[in-house]
């Protein structure tokens, strides 16, 4: 239907533009639009009533994906489509893969992108979670400086980034390395849903490990406990993967909503956990080459 | 029976060609110029409160704002059975959402931002939220003035409560029967609301002709059932049937949401305000859902009583139904139920009541299945449980039971013809019943389930169809009836039936949506009867017309006429080979004799179909007597699903439904009727999952949050499979199967969870979520917190069904 | 207001939009184009799908202004110089009910088999599981784009890939 509200538009052609367009004092506020699909549908919804859009997709410095000083860089304006179909995505991160796919259905990837998501940051958003195990790094640029903020700090809220208004995400930035990981998300039914919970896990060559929860705290956030106890396991028995469940559903503070009572998020929590370690260990081990599973509804 | 053309085969869709090129046109396609006006609705947050103040000076002055209308210029009720629901709110709201005033506007946003600014001062009233605080002593009553409002002879309200109906059946002597059983099984099932969800929302546009003419667009299942409630409401405004036109272009899903009226009149009372102007008013999706019509929730205790051999002697069935804030159409949901209650089986003693209870909830409706399916949750849920407590085969079990052709129904009349055993022994054998399957992992287990269902069309005794047919100077026909297109290929199946009496190709018939002023009546596209009650029509007036083509012939040619008949669009002779005049020579412009006269003329036909044995006099405490039900339509369905046990997530494997549809008139439609139906029954039983907080407001009008199926939702095998054991007066032995193909689902589910992993769920959805607490010995209902997605608030065993008589 | 250009169906059109225009309203309201249509305004339901530069979008959740010197094409331009080979093949297999699905799920499985044309069912699943459709239960539409991607199979398929 039909956006009430009334607003300005404008699209810069470059970085320092967008800025400065960004820092206007304007009734309702200056916002930055790149895919519009959590934006668009809060104009409509009332949710938001900015005085001024600011687009950037004008902007090159936000496109593309590369390996930059190492680093796998993802620009602010690339697509979840554009990570699926990234080659480098896949080799460096495919953790991401996973994730991405896991977003929404194709119609929305098309357009929606991961930096989008992070900046709207509601609790069940899916990339938080992976960027957190990759240790990612957010690149702002402010009118006067540039930041890097590490994904495990962007998160403060519900709806609530550490960017500074009036900030831009230009790229997310991971470091490339051996490793292999798992994303699992609980959803109430095969089609398209927001996370009623989420687990991330990433091992590296060493069995070190890392792991993050989505949607069962205001914030994505790390599991040390869990870390912890899996630490230099390449291959986990059983008997510490019982341990790591109980622990998981300990470390996470699900809340009971319409979507999902907190007991069964926190129990599913546990199971995430002991499945994605699972399927992380053999793809570390090379006898899972896919990613693009969600162990919570299938088998690799 | 004879040897058919046509029927029996599927032809491409008529309707087709349009909706893959979009040509289709809905509601909101239509353009009416620049001078359209828009508008939008003020909605109440309260669920239950007198309306103290409306203030609309703002909303008057905002820019773009052409009229405000509220309750003070609409005072007027209106109702498909019983007119008990507002057009505007009058003196107080009843339920977060019911329209309280209107905006209309140059455009949509000016029409949006406008309705933000009417404010409304509310004196709250105690809400009426569930069904124990409605039908408590000195419950607060929501219809103060039930004695008052229109209804039909066979409803019966219980005015000075919140009982807008109840509907009793009694055969046979229920106690001395469970006195006498074997084993008995008592307990309680619950089915909480669910919305239709069809892709398009509702949508009218209206205009109040300068000359006092009100045409509506609507989309809609029954133009006529629309026209005559507001020709009944409207009549203040000195408007009666022959001044309301109602058009209805292609329907984007309908589900019994669409039937009867919700939003349109609405539309209607806007136009009239704006005489001269169109004013449209088109639904969001979050209003679809609160405030059109939902299916209602229910609570039904079942106690039934078992012979030693296994046949049913005794069943006592009592449902409580959610309403909400107006029954005119829910009540005879509770009514149909109440009558069938006993499933598609023999039960020489019962004792059903079906109670309608007022809410401060949304109002209630028809929904595909119309109660049905709520109560074959209960039903064949307990039905498996019973077979399975005295050591019976529960296919075995039902198969004993089965009602079968003659056998007296609950209300004391015949049981038409059905084959329910068949369609049993077709879904066991796709199911390899009895056959233990192996899980794909440790970690999963496999269960097998069989239920059965029934339904018949819960129509008043005079619900009837017509048909007018006619011809083109090229042959082709046009056939005028006023059954909706709503996606099921109603439009093509009665081209079959034309088409197999007039020997004209479907491809040469146009069959298009209704007009009321020039299509011939239908009651509704509702109840899955269109195929039978209008295909009669069909039929007549196609028998119509070919009786006069073979007159017109035999005039002109000076032939016998019962000499001639139809073949490959030509009247041919028996005794005369070469006689073979082509439609197309005459149909328009008749036959020229030698002398150069013409005989004949345009040729038309007309057909009507009433069903002249039905009757809704029955006993009001029995229900006995009367003969409220045309027929009913028998089958069967089953699932192999696999569930995995730490998650409870459950994956269906096998879907398969047998039905006796009495004549399969087009394949690939029926086929799509019941891949359609298992799909959308499945998706009730397993995720979709409404939620109201306790202010009665909803929480999840949204596709976000209350989940339709996608296609990876859906089972990895369908077997749709047909039976036909003619309907002995439906079109070519035709009965309908629109509804019946989702009614068994949930039940079916909920045997299978069971069968799989043990755990027996009382209450729908059956989701993942309960399963996997279950199984961990944690019941939903102590964790689910504050969001009802019931309205009883306590345990169902809890609930008190006592409430008089 | 702003006047901006995009390539509509293969034609070139001009039209002037404010801000909070979003690109179904102003195709359905401005440009005739009425085979998007509105079903959720959330992006859930996939019935305002249109092509944007050959990709499947949610026209309820791009503002018109965005689009300007883009390419879209909608049903209307699919059905312009005859039926394609989906479209016979929908027609033909009596897929379509009430129809309102149609138009999104017909672009959807266009833009598949143009990057995709040897999906796996997974993968056609996968592709229109933002095309929400209440009749049909899916299995019929899910065998036509099956049905039609192995008849155009080019003589090197691709591998497509797991989303």
């Amino acid at each position: 239907m039909s956006i009430a509200c009334e607003f300005e538009y404008a699209k810069p052609a470059t970085l320092k533009e967008a800025l400065r367009l960004l820092a206007r004092r304007v009734p309702g506020g200056a916002i930055p639009l790149v895919g519009g699909s959590d934006l668009v549908a809060w104009l409509r919804d009332g949710a938001i009533q900015p005085g001024l859009l600011v687009d950037l997709k004008g902007l090159e410095e936000l496109r593309g994906i590369k390996l930059k000083n190492g680093k796998l860089w993802i620009g602010a304006a690339v697509t979840f489509s554009e990570i699926l179909e990234s080659k480098l995505v896949k080799k460096h991160a495919p953790l991401l893969i996973e994730s991405s796919g896991m977003v929404a259905s194709v119609g929305v990837r098309n357009r929606a992108t991961m930096a989008g998501n992070i900046c709207s940051a509601v609790p069940c958003c899916d990339s938080g979670p992976v960027l957190q195990v990759y240790q990612a790094s957010i690149h702002v640029s402010l009118p006067r400086s540039r930041k890097t903020i590490p994904a495990t700090k962007w998160f403060v809220g519900p709806r609530k980034t550490a960017m500074a208004q009036g900030g831009i995400v230009t790229g997310i930035s991971i470091s490339t390395g051996k490793h292999a990981g798992a994303f699992a998300k609980l959803k109430r039914y095969r089609g398209e849903d927001l996370a009623q919970a989420s687990v991330a896990v990433r091992v590296d060559a060493k069995g070190l490990w890392r792991v993050a929860y989505g949607s069962v705290a205001p914030t994505p956030i790390r599991g040390p406990k869990a870390e912890r106890l899996l630490k230099g396991e390449k291959k986990p028995a059983a008997v510490l993967l019982k341990k790591a469940s109980a622990v998981a559903e300990m470390e996470c503070s699900p809340i009971t909503d319409i979507r999902s009572s907190k007991e069964y998020r926190r129990l599913m929590v546990g199971v995430m956990l002991k499945r994605s370690v699972q399927l992380a260990a053999k793809r570390l081990a090379g006898r899972v080459a896919d990613y693009g599973i969600n162990c919570l509804e299938e088998d690799a | 029976m004879s040897k058919t053309c046509i029927i029996g085969k599927s032809p491409v869709r008529l309707d087709g060609l349009a909706k893959v090129t979009g040509a289709a046109q809905y509601v909101d396609d239509l353009d009416f110029g620049p001078g359209l006006l828009h508008a939008a609705v003020v909605e109440s947050t309260h669920a239950h409160a007198l309306i103290k103040k409306v203030h609309t000076a703002a909303a008057e002055k905002h820019p773009g704002v052409v009229h405000v209308v509220t309750g003070k210029d609409c005072p007027h009720m209106f109702g498909l059975y019983m007119k008990d629901r507002y057009i505007f709110a009058q003196d107080r709201v009843r339920f977060v959402g019911e329209q309280i005033a209107a905006v209309i506007a140059e455009t949509p946003e000016a029409a949006l931002r406008a309705a933000k600014l009417v404010k409304v001062t509310y004196v709250p009233l105690p809400k009426v939220l569930s069904l124990g605080d409605a039908l408590k002593k000195d419950a607060t009553l929501l219809h103060p003035d039930l004695a008052k409002y229109e209804k039909p002879p066979w409803f019966f309200p219980r005015p000075g409560t919140n009982i807008a109906h109840w509907r009793k059946t009694r055969k046979g002597d229920v106690d001395k029967a469970f006195k006498n059983a074997s084993f008995i099984l008592e307990d309680t099932y619950t089915v909480p609301r669910y919305a239709h969800c069809p892709i398009e929302t509702h949508a009218v546009t209206g205009l109040f002709d300068l000359s006092g003419r009100l045409t509506l667009w609507a989309s809609s299942q029954s133009p006529f059932a629309q026209r005559n409630v507001m020709a009944n409401a409207l009549k203040p405004f000195g408007l009666s049937h022959k001044d309301i036109r109602i058009i209805t272009p292609f329907v984007g899903g309908g589900f019994g949401g669409k039937a009867g009226v919700s939003m349109e009149i609405i539309g209607a009372v806007l136009a009239i305000v704006m005489k001269g102007r169109p004013v449209k008013l088109h639904w969001t999706r979050e209003q679809e859902f609160y405030n059109t019509s939902q299916r209602q929730g229910v609570i039904a205790r079942i106690k039934m009583g078992v012979s030693k051999g296994g046949r049913i002697t005794a069943l006592e069935h009592t449902l409580h139904w959610d309403a909400g804030a107006s029954a005119e159409y829910g009540a005879n949901v509770v009514n149909a139920v109440g009558l069938s209650a006993t499933g598609p089986y023999r039960v020489p003693n019962v004792k059903i009541d079906s109670v309608c209870v007022y809410t401060n909830m949304p109002p209630c409706g028809a929904y595909r299945g119309f109660g049905y399916s709520e109560f074959h949750f209960g039903l064949e849920s307990h039905i498996t449980r019973i077979a399975k407590a005295i050591g019976m085969d529960p296919v075995k079990f039902r198969k004993l039971n089965a009602i079968k052709e003659g056998d007296t129904l609950a209300y004391g009349a015949e049981m038409n013809p059905g084959d329910m055993s068949q369609c049993i022994d077709r879904v066991a054998k796709e199911l390899r019943w009895g056959k233990k399957d192996k899980p794909s992992s440790r970690n999963r287990a496999i269960g097998k389930s069989l239920c059965c269902f029934w339904k018949a069309p819960a129509m008043p005794p005079n619900a009837s169809s017509a048909a007018y047919l006619k011809f083109n100077e090229d042959g082709s026909l046009n056939l005028m009836v006023s059954g909706m297109e709503l996606g099921q290929g109603f439009l093509t199946v009665m081209a079959q039936v034309a088409s197999e009496v007039l020997t004209v190709p479907v491809t040469k018939i146009r069959v298009e949506t209704p007009d009321t002023d020039r299509n011939s009546y239908e009651w509704q596209t509702v109840g899955s009867h269109v195929t039978w009650s209008c295909g009669n029509a069909v039929r007549a007036a196609a028998e119509e017309v070919k009786d006069k083509l073979i007159a017109t012939v035999a005039r002109a040619k000076r032939l016998k006429a019962a000499d001639l008949y139809l073949e490959g669009e030509c009247v041919k002779s028996r005794k005369k080979k070469d006689v073979a005049i082509p439609f197309h020579e005459f149909v328009i412009d008749g036959i020229m004799r030698p002398d150069g006269r013409f005989v004949g003329g345009p040729i038309q036909g007309t057909g009507m179909f009433m069903p002249e044995f039905t009757s809704a006099l029955g006993d009001p405490e029995t229900s006995q007597g009367g003969h409220p039900n045309v027929h009913y339509t028998v089958g069967c369905a089953g699932v192999i699903v696999e569930i995995d046990k730490e998650t409870g997530k459950l994956q269906v494997l096998n879907a398969s439904l047998a039905v006796d549809a009495g004549k399969v008139i087009n394949r690939d439609l029926l086929n799509g009727q019941i891949v359609g139906g298992i799909v959308q029954g499945l998706a009730t039983a397993l995720y979709e999952d409404i939620r109201y907080d306790s202010n009665g407001r909803l929480l999840n009008p949204n596709f976000t949050d209350y989940k339709i199926p996608t296609t990876l939702d859906c089972p990895v095998k369908l077997v749709p499979m047909a039976v036909e054991t003619p309907q002995p007066d439906g079109p070519f032995g035709a009965r309908g199967v629109g509804e019946h193909t989702m009614i068994a689902a949930a039940p079916m589910i909920a045997d299978a969870i069971e069968d799989a992993v043990g755990i027996r769920l009382k209450t729908m959805p059956l989701t993942a979520e309960k399963i996997a607490l279950a199984m961990r010995g944690i019941e939903y209902d102590d964790v689910k917190g504050d969001n009802l997605g019931f309205c009883f608030r306590g345990k169902p065993c809890d609930y008190p069904f006592d409430v008089g008589s | 207001m702003k006047k901006i250009t995009i390539q509509l169906n293969g034609e070139s059109r001009r039209l002037s939009v404010v801000p909070n225009l979003t690109l179904l309203d102003a195709l359905r309201g401005q440009l005739g184009i009425k085979t998007p249509k509105e079903g959720c305004g959330r992006g859930d339901c996939g019935a305002c799908t249109v092509l944007l530069d050959g990709k499947a979008v949610r026209a309820c959740l791009i503002l018109a202004i965005e689009t300007d010197g883009q390419t879209i094409v909608t049903l209307e331009g699919v059905s312009k110089d005859g039926l394609s080979g989906l479209q016979k093949a929908f027609l033909k297999n009596n897929v379509f009910q009430c129809g309102f699905c149609a138009s999104g799920v017909i672009l959807a499985a266009s833009a598949l088999l143009v990057e995709n044309p040897d999906p796996s069912e997974h993968e056609v699943r996968e592709a229109l599981a933002g095309n929400l459709c209440r009749c049909t239960g899916y299995e019929p539409i899910v065998r036509t784009v099956l049905q039609v991607a192995k008849k155009t199979l080019t003589k090197a398929p691709v591998r497509g890939k797991r989303s």
